[in-house]
C-alpha cells in the first residue's frame, strides 16, 4: 500500500532501457504504414511506437498528453534507416526533456526542437534508405531468386520475402539503437567512412545485379529480314555479330535518359513503351 | 472457361487486404506490396499450382522491377496486379508474357485505389488528434491501428473478391480469343521489352552515375556467358568482390 502511493505520487520519469527501445522499435515497425494519409503521412505510427516510452517518462497526466499531441505532427520517413534512427532519437530527446520537467529546470528541449530535429532529418534518410533498402537490397535478393520463381519454385518468392523482412526488422533496430544512444549526434552515423564505404559497396553490388538481369531478362530482337539480289539479311544476326545485346541496352538508357532528362515518372514511361514496343512489333520490325 | 470457386476468390481477396492495409506482419508488408511475388505464390496454393503460378508471377516481377514508394505512393500496386493477373493467366492457360499485358491495367487502377486509402485515413487523424489531447492511449490504437486496418480490409477485399469472382474468367476469356497470330506476337515483345523499364528505375533510383560501368560490365559479361547459366547468386557473390575491391582501392588512394 505504501509502495502504492509512492508510486502514484511520484512523477520521476522512469529510465528507459534496452527493452524499451526494442519494443519501440517493434511498435514501429508494425505500424509503419497502417495509419499511412494525406496530411500527416506516418505521424501517428511514430506516436503509437512511442506510447509506452512516453508513458515511462511523463507521469504528469497533461505532460503525457502534450507528448502525444507533439508526435502527431507530419512525420514522413523510410521505415529502417529513418524509422530506426528517428524513434531512438527522439526517446533520447524525449527522456532528456521528461528529466528537466521532472527538475524544474529551464526546457531546453523545446517542442520547436523536438520537431525541427525530427522534420531535419526524416527526408535526409528516407533518401538513403529507399534507396539503399527498397531501391538496391530489395532488387539483390529479388534478383537472386527470379531463375528459382522462373522455374516454378516457392522459394523464389519465400527468399526475397523473408530475407528482406528480416534485414529491415533487424538494421532498424540497429538504428534505434544507435539514435537513442547517439541522441542529436546522431545524424554523424551517415557521415562515417564505414557507412559510407558501406553504401559504397552496395550501390555497386545494385547497379551490377542490374546489369546481370538486364542481361538475362530484357529481350529485345529484331525479326527483320529482307534479301537483296538474292542475298539474304537476317538485321538479328548482324546485330549479334557485332554488338551482342545491343538492342536491349539500348531500351534500358533510352528509358534511363527520359528519367534523367524529365524526371522520374514510371507510369508514363510504362505506357509509352508499350506504345512504342506494340507499334515495332505490329509493323514487324521488333 | 474455368473459374474460381466463392472460397478461392475470397481468400486471395483477404490477402489482398491483409497486404494493402499493411497490417499482416507490420513493415513485412513493404515486400508484400513492392513485389508481386509472395501474391503470385499465395494465388497459386489456393488455386493448386504453384508451379505455373511462380512462372507467371516471375514475369510479372520483372516489369515490377525498381518500382517501390517514394512519399507511401506507387505510380502501380504490383500485389494487386497479381492477385488478378496470376488466376487470369491460370485459368485461361495464358502465356506469362499475355499475363504482362493484363496485369499492367491492373495494377494501374490498385494504384488509385492506395490514394483512396490515404484520403480515408486522413479523416481518421482526427479522431486520433481528439485522443491524444486526451492522453487515451488505448483511443489511440483505436484509431491508428484498429480503424485504417479496418478501412482497407473494406475497400480492397470486396472489390478483390468482385474482381476476381466475375471478372477473371472473363478477362481470362478475352484475353485468350485475341491471343495468337499478331496480337500474341505483339504481347509477346511488350512483355519482353518491358523489364527494361523497372532496371532502369533501379539504376535512377541507386543515382550514382559514376558507377554505370559496373552496370555495363555486368551486362555485357552476362550476355557473353549466358550459354553457361550461371546461378544469380554466383554473380552476386562476384559482384560484391568487385565492389570491395573497388572501395578498398578508392579509399587507400584518398588516404594516401
Amino acid at each position: 500500500m505504501a509502495e502504492y502511493q509512492e508510486k502514484t505520487l511520484d512523477l520521476a520519469p522512469e529510465a528507459l532501457t534496452k527493452k524499451d527501445i526494442l519494443i519501440m522499435w517493434l511498435r514501429f515497425y508494425f505500424a509503419n504504414e497502417i495509419p499511412h494519409s494525406f496530411d500527416r503521412y506516418i505521424a501517428p505510427s511514430l506516436l503509437w511506437a512511442m506510447i509506452p516510452v512516453l508513458k515511462k517518462l511523463y507521469k504528469d497526466k497533461d505532460e503525457l498528453a502534450a507528448a502525444y499531441q507533439r508526435h502527431l505532427l507530419f512525420f514522413n520517413t523510410q521505415i529502417s534507416w529513418g524509422g530506426g534512427i528517428i524513434t531512438g532519437l527522439m526517446a533520447s530527446l524525449e527522456q532528456e526533456r521528461a528529466s528537466q520537467v521532472y527538475k524544474k529546470e529551464e526546457i531546453t528541449i523545446t517542442d520547436d526542437l523536438i520537431y525541427n530535429t525530427k522534420a531535419g532529418l526524416m527526408g535526409a534518410l528516407a533518401g538513403i534508405g529507399d534507396s539503399i533498402d527498397s531501391g538496391t537490397i530489395q532488387y539483390i535478393f529479388i534478383a537472386i531468386a527470379i531463375p528459382w520463381a522462373e522455374q516454378g519454385l516457392a522459394i523464389g518468392a519465400l527468399f526475397p520475402f523473408i530475407a528482406f523482412s528480416l534485414y529491415q526488422a533487424l538494421i532498424g533496430l540497429f538504428f534505434a539503437n544507435q539514435g537513442f544512444r547517439l541522441g542529436r549526434q546522431a545524424s554523424d552515423l551517415l557521415t562515417s567512412s564505414t557507412m559510407q564505404n558501406t553504401i559504397n559497396v552496395l550501390s555497386i553490388l545494385g547497379l551490377f545485379m542490374m546489369g546481370i538481369l538486364a542481361g538475362n531478362y530484357v529481350k529485345v530482337t529484331s525479326s527483320l529480314q529482307f534479301t537483296i539480289s538474292g542475298k539474304e539479311f537476317i538485321i538479328q544476326d548482324i546485330l549479334d555479330s557485332v554488338i551482342p545485346g545491343l538492342l536491349p541496352i539500348l531500351v534500358v538508357f533510352g528509358v534511363y535518359g527520359y528519367f534523367v532528362k524529365k524526371g522520374m515518372n514510371v507510369t508514363k514511361a510504362l505506357l509509352g513503351l508499350t506504345l512504342i514496343l506494340a507499334v515495332l512489333g505490329a509493323v514487324g520490325i521488333l | 472457361m474455368e473459374t474460381l470457386s466463392v472460397v478461392q476468390a475470397l481468400i486471395i481477396a483477404l490477402w489482398i487486404g491483409a497486404v494493402m492495409s499493411r497490417s499482416f506482419l507490420g513493415g513485412a508488408t513493404t515486400t508484400l506490396r513492392f513485389t508481386p511475388m509472395m501474391t503470385g505464390l499465395v494465388c497459386g496454393i489456393v488455386m493448386g499450382d504453384v508451379a505455373n503460378a511462380m512462372m507467371v508471377v516471375a514475369a510479372i516481377q520483372l516489369i515490377y522491377m525498381g518500382v517501390f514508394s517514394p512519399g507511401g505512393q506507387m505510380p502501380s500496386e504490383p500485389a494487386i496486379a497479381a492477385g488478378i493477373a496470376v488466376p487470369v493467366a491460370m485459368l485461361g492457360n495464358l502465356d506469362p508474357e499475355a499475363a504482362i499485358a493484363v496485369a499492367v491495367p491492373v495494377g494501374l487502377l490498385g494504384s488509385y485505389l492506395y490514394q483512396f486509402r490515404f484520403f480515408l485515413n486522413t479523416f481518421v487523424v482526427k479522431l486520433s488528434d481528439k485522443y491524444a489531447a486526451e492522453g487515451n492511449a488505448k483511443g489511440l490504437t483505436w484509431s491508428i491501428i484498429g480503424i485504417p486496418i479496418l478501412i482497407s480490409f473494406a475497400l480492397f477485399t470486396p472489390l478483390m473478391f468482385v474482381a476476381l469472382y466475375f471478372g477473371t474468367p472473363l478477362i481470362a476469356s478475352i484475353v485468350n480469343a485475341a491471343a495468337g497470330g499478331i496480337v500474341f506476337h505483339v504481347l509477346t515483345v511488350i512483355g519482353n521489352g518491358l523489364a527494361a523499364i523497372g532496371i532502369a528505375v533501379t539504376v535512377y533510383v541507386i543515382g550514382r552515375k559514376e558507377y554505370i560501368v559496373f552496370f555495363l560490365l555486368a551486362y555485357f559479361m552476362s550476355v557473353m556467358l549466358k550459354s553457361l547459366s550461371i546461378p544469380m547468386v554466383t554473380y552476386a557473390i562476384l559482384g560484391t568482390v568487385i565492389a570491395v575491391i573497388f572501395v578498398l582501392a578508392q579509399s587507400k588512394s584518398t588516404a594516401d
